[in-house]
């Protein structure tokens, strides 16, 4: 079966099988690999895309039902010219990225946390990547490089 | 012996996800081996009506999916053996959430993040919102609905113990008409309730709590998110000026096969004064109602202590509110 | 050293792929590969039991798949593993299967679905035993022998009272005279300390891809190892091939922690890939990674430990049992390195330790961060703390008396002559604490 959906700014019409995962179409049909595959059953966050502009685990949403959706992929927060976004700087500049499974879902969820939230508390920060499990940094360093990246929107502007 | 044995290789396969029990009721009859893979057939309609009628013809053999956050982990692995699916997720008359002087009505497809952030239903369903705030994460609020969490009718669902608290009712609908059935009436046992294969949940309805309603809510678990509750807590009190307790509704998951109301807990604190309520009588009536099981998410001497604790100490905090 | 790094903050060199998506971890390489075939591992029904009999010819009807590989088809294969080579690289007819993790058949299919569905279909006949749970069980008298090869010749140190058939390794530590120490000591406090299995779940399970050369008569895999020249040496002997005739290629790793010290994906890839001369790729899932790949031991900790009146230790005995589960794998290192802590940062001047590795069916364990010297150190500073309760020491008054310093000698017998930094340690954490004098933990 055909769907159509906009990721990245892009319309995308992809033939896929009833049984294929929103994260299979990312990854293989459209080679989108920054969206991970942990676990496959949504515990682990490392799938995590924006889908209709909320994270989402791309593992657990049946790829058909996103026929008609909006998604965002780290991929699609790279600027034309390929620079990176204010919020990837940030992970960098924080140190917050050690064996990197879980960056690209971590950042997808930062990136719709500071949407809603310029200035998050950093307990605010935990709640909301309480889905994104990391197992080498202890997540110190992710939650500055998110507080990091909301100074820096502050300074600099608003988000894209 | 050759039998037995390929019963028992082909039991470990699936058993590699060990808490992921059947959501379906007979799901020899949605898995098709010989199936040719990927010619499923998808079935995604507008109208309830519709889906009603899909439902009719195909029962058991089509798997529904909404939000997938249970169904897509119970096929985990199994998903090219699937071989018809009813997706709910395009029809808008499910996703309302509908305030009226007596009640408040619920579509099923309004996901755990709608409930959480709604401003009304903070204000009138404290518990409800609070419990929908607490499920999984982010992102599984995101795409789980309240209607899946009552389907699914895990005892340890976190909508579960508030929606007994408010007195919520179901509204089953089929080809054939709607029938309404009271949340408590729902659940027969663990994963189990009394859903037809011809039915789909499209309301709940909850009345509105009285005014002077207190409420506690507790979810107790290994960590704070993506956890299965060990044991969840609905506390609903409607005290009076004087302090005197009118109405009381106790309700908990994961202490039994359902999610189950205290009645004996409830008659004891109704009519009482608050600040009468003799905290220990009340954690031990709440110790000795329930009937949970030891598994990996708790004891069950676990669970009746922390029972007793959550419980006297929730009535301790609306003593001293 | 370097004044460029040291104090400073230094920025990883391929962060900025892993920011923007572009790392390259192994299924990221699956789209290179245009006619790849799909792998599943039949694993083991039973966690002790032999295999009497395989049936795979439903298996091979099903559409999609290639072929079903069971140990008949590599008649020559060894065993493998990174000290010991004691573990099966496929459980064969007539052999043993000694966890659940244990691989008994691979399907390799056009998809996934195709090799799942061909999994399904094998029927295997096993004659179950008897299973042994945890170490304790192992070594009672007339227990089990799950490794019936293995032979082990014990030290006198162990009681010979028990069954040591299932004794993977055991060492001991006997340093001054801990009969004299307890003599000297006011005090004599014993306690038992015991720690789970731990799983190191990191993020990318095992996952890997392998190809072959057909004009080099290569083996080419791609996987993530902590160890990529062992992991060679280790998959060239099983499958009795030069070593330069399997290359490794390593993908971004995905995190690891010790648990891709062991061979995983590896030699199964690479016999599916050099027998079908096409790639091949398997995937684990988390369930099976959980299942078939190593843990942290869980050890039975005992401490003896003998105290002046004034808060000096004056010998010190543990012992200290471990399983090691179905396989060796680090075990024999894991169960070394602990004892070498029995005692922790505290000079005592008379130490014996007894430490052994025990054989069960359970999953086996191996590298964990800290190599058995963490499970050590929730039981030797637990300990302190009860002595320092009983006793009624304050508990950092009470380490910092007996903390190494420069001059020190370990359990293991090193004199420590530079950067010693023990009792700094404590007091910054006194500090940091706010504990106060009298302060207790109830």
């Amino acid at each position: 079966m055909k769907i159509t959906f906009t990721i990245n700014n892009k319309e995308k019409t992809v033939e896929v099988s009833p049984h294929q995962r929103l994260l299979d179409v990312i990854r293989k049909e459209l080679g989108l690999t920054a969206a991970k595959e942990g676990c496959g059953k949504g515990e682990c966050g490392a799938c995590t895309v924006l889908l209709n502009g909320e994270p989402v685990a791309s593992c657990l949403v049946l790829a058909p039902q996103a026929d008609g959706a909006e998604i965002l992929t780290v991929e699609g927060l790279l600027s034309e010219e390929g620079d990176i976004h204010p919020l990837q700087q940030a992970f960098l500049d924080a140190g917050a990225v050690q064996c990197g499974f879980c960056i690209p879902g971590t950042i997808m969820t930062s990136y719709r946390l500071l949407q809603e939230k310029a200035n998050p508390e950093r307990q605010e920060i935990r709640e909301a990547l309480a889905g994104n499990i990391c197992r080498c940094t202890g997540y110190q360093k992710i939650i500055d490089a998110v507080e990091l990246a909301a100074e820096k929107w502050q300074a600099g502007g608003e988000v894209q | 012996m050759m039998k037995n044995s390929r019963q028992n290789a082909s039991n470990r396969q699936e058993n590699f996800g060990e808490n992921s029990k059947k959501g379906q009721k007979e799901p020899e009859q949605v898995l098709g081996q010989n199936v040719p893979i990927g010619s499923a057939d998808y079935l995604a309609p507008e109208s309830l009506n519709k889906a009603l009628e899909y439902r009719s013809r195909y029962g058991y053999k089509a798997v529904v999916i909404a939000g997938g956050t249970d169904i897509m982990v119970d096929y985990f692995e199994k998903l090219p053996e699937v071989t018809s699916w009813l997706d709910l997720t395009k029809i808008s008359a499910l996703k309302n959430i509908e305030i009226t002087r007596e009640e408040i009505i619920i579509g099923s497809l309004v996901t755990h993040l709608e409930i959480a952030r709604n401003e009304e239903l903070k204000k009138y369903l404290p518990l409800l919102a609070a419990a929908s705030s607490e499920v999984g994460s982010w992102q599984i609020q995101s795409r789980g609905t309240i209607g899946g969490n009552i389907v699914t009718s895990s005892p340890a669902g976190d909508t579960l113990a508030p929606l007994l608290a408010y007195q919520a009712r179901f509204v089953l609908a089929s080809t054939e008409g709607e029938r309404e059935v009271a949340a408590e009436e729902f659940f027969v046992g663990p994963k189990d309730n009394i859903m037809e294969p011809q039915e789909l949940l499209t309301k709940i309805i909850i009345p509105h709590p009285p005014e002077n309603t207190i409420s506690r809510w507790w979810k107790v678990g290994k960590r704070k998110a993506m956890i299965i509750s060990s044991l969840t807590m609905a506390l609903l009190l409607e005290v009076n000026k004087n302090d005197r307790i009118q109405s009381a509704r106790a309700a908990y998951g994961a202490v039994a096969p359902t999610p189950l109301r205290l009645e004996s807990l409830e008659e004891y604190l109704t009519d009482k004064d608050l600040q009468e309520v003799e905290l220990k009588k009340a954690g031990n009536l709440a110790e000795e109602a329930i009937s949970p099981i030891s598994d990996i998410r708790g004891t069950e001497e676990y669970r009746r202590q922390v029972t007793r604790d959550i419980t006297i100490e929730a009535l301790r905090e609306m003593q001293q509110r | 050293m370097s004044k460029k790094y040291i104090g400073k903050a230094v920025k990883k060199v391929d962060a900025q792929a892993k920011v923007n998506g572009e790392a390259e971890y192994t299924e990221d390489l699956i789209n290179e590969f245009s006619d790849l075939l799909h792998m599943r591992v039949l694993r083991a029904p039973h966690p002790h039991a032999y295999l009497k009999d395989i049936d795979i010819s439903e298996a091979l009807e099903v559409p999609g798949v290639v072929a079903v590989f069971t140990k008949a088809d590599f008649p020559k294969l060894s065993e493998f593993g990174l000290i010991i080579k004691d573990q099966p690289v496929l459980v064969g007819k007539g052999e043993k299967m000694r966890f659940l993790g244990d691989a008994i058949a691979l399907v390799v299919a056009e998809n996934d679905a195709a090799a799942l569905r061909g999994r399904e279909k094998i029927k295997l006949d096993i004659e179950e035993l008897e299973i042994v749970e945890d170490p304790l069980q192992a070594m009672e008298k007339g227990c089990i022998q799950i490794h019936e090869d293995h032979d082990i010749e014990v030290t006198h140190y162990l009681n010979k009272d028990m069954c040591c058939d299932n004794i993977l390794s055991d060492n001991y530590i006997d340093r001054g005279d801990v009969e004299k120490g307890f003599a000297e000591a006011d005090h004599i406090i014993e306690r038992e300390y015991k720690t789970q299995f731990v799983e190191q779940l990191p993020l990318q399970v095992e996952k890997g891809i392998a190809d072959y050369d057909n004009e080099n008569e290569e083996i080419i895999i791609w996987a993530a190892s902590q160890w990529i020249h062992d992991t060679q040496a280790d998959i060239a002997q099983a499958m009795g091939v030069p070593k330069e005739k399997i290359r490794l290629k390593q993908p971004v790793i995905g995190g690891a922690f010790g648990k891709k010290e062991d061979i995983s994906v590896h030699i199964h890839l690479a016999l599916a890939a050099r027998e079908l001369k096409r790639p091949v790729v398997l995937l684990y899932n988390r369930e099976e990674s959980m299942i078939a790949q190593s843990k942290r031991h869980p050890q039975i900790i005992k401490h003896k430990t003998g105290v002046t009146r004034e808060g000096k230790l004056t010998a010190w005995e543990t012992e200290m049992i471990m399983d090691t589960g179905a396989y060796a794998s680090s075990g024999p290192a894991v169960v070394r390195n602990a004892m070498f802590h029995c005692s922790g940062p505290y000079q005592v001047e008379n130490v014996r330790a007894v430490c052994y590795a025990v054989y069960t069916n359970n999953t086996y364990c191996g590298a964990m961060r800290g190599f058995g010297a963490t499970q050590m150190g929730f039981s030797y500073d637990n300990h302190m703390d009860v002595i320092a309760t009983e006793l009624d020491f304050d508990p950092f008054e009470f380490r910092l008396k007996n903390a190494f310093a420069i001059g020190s000698k370990t359990p293991g017998g090193e004199e420590l002559n530079h950067g010693v930094n023990v009792k700094e340690t404590i007091e910054a954490v006194h500090e940091a604490s706010n504990w106060q004098e009298g302060d207790k933990d109830d």
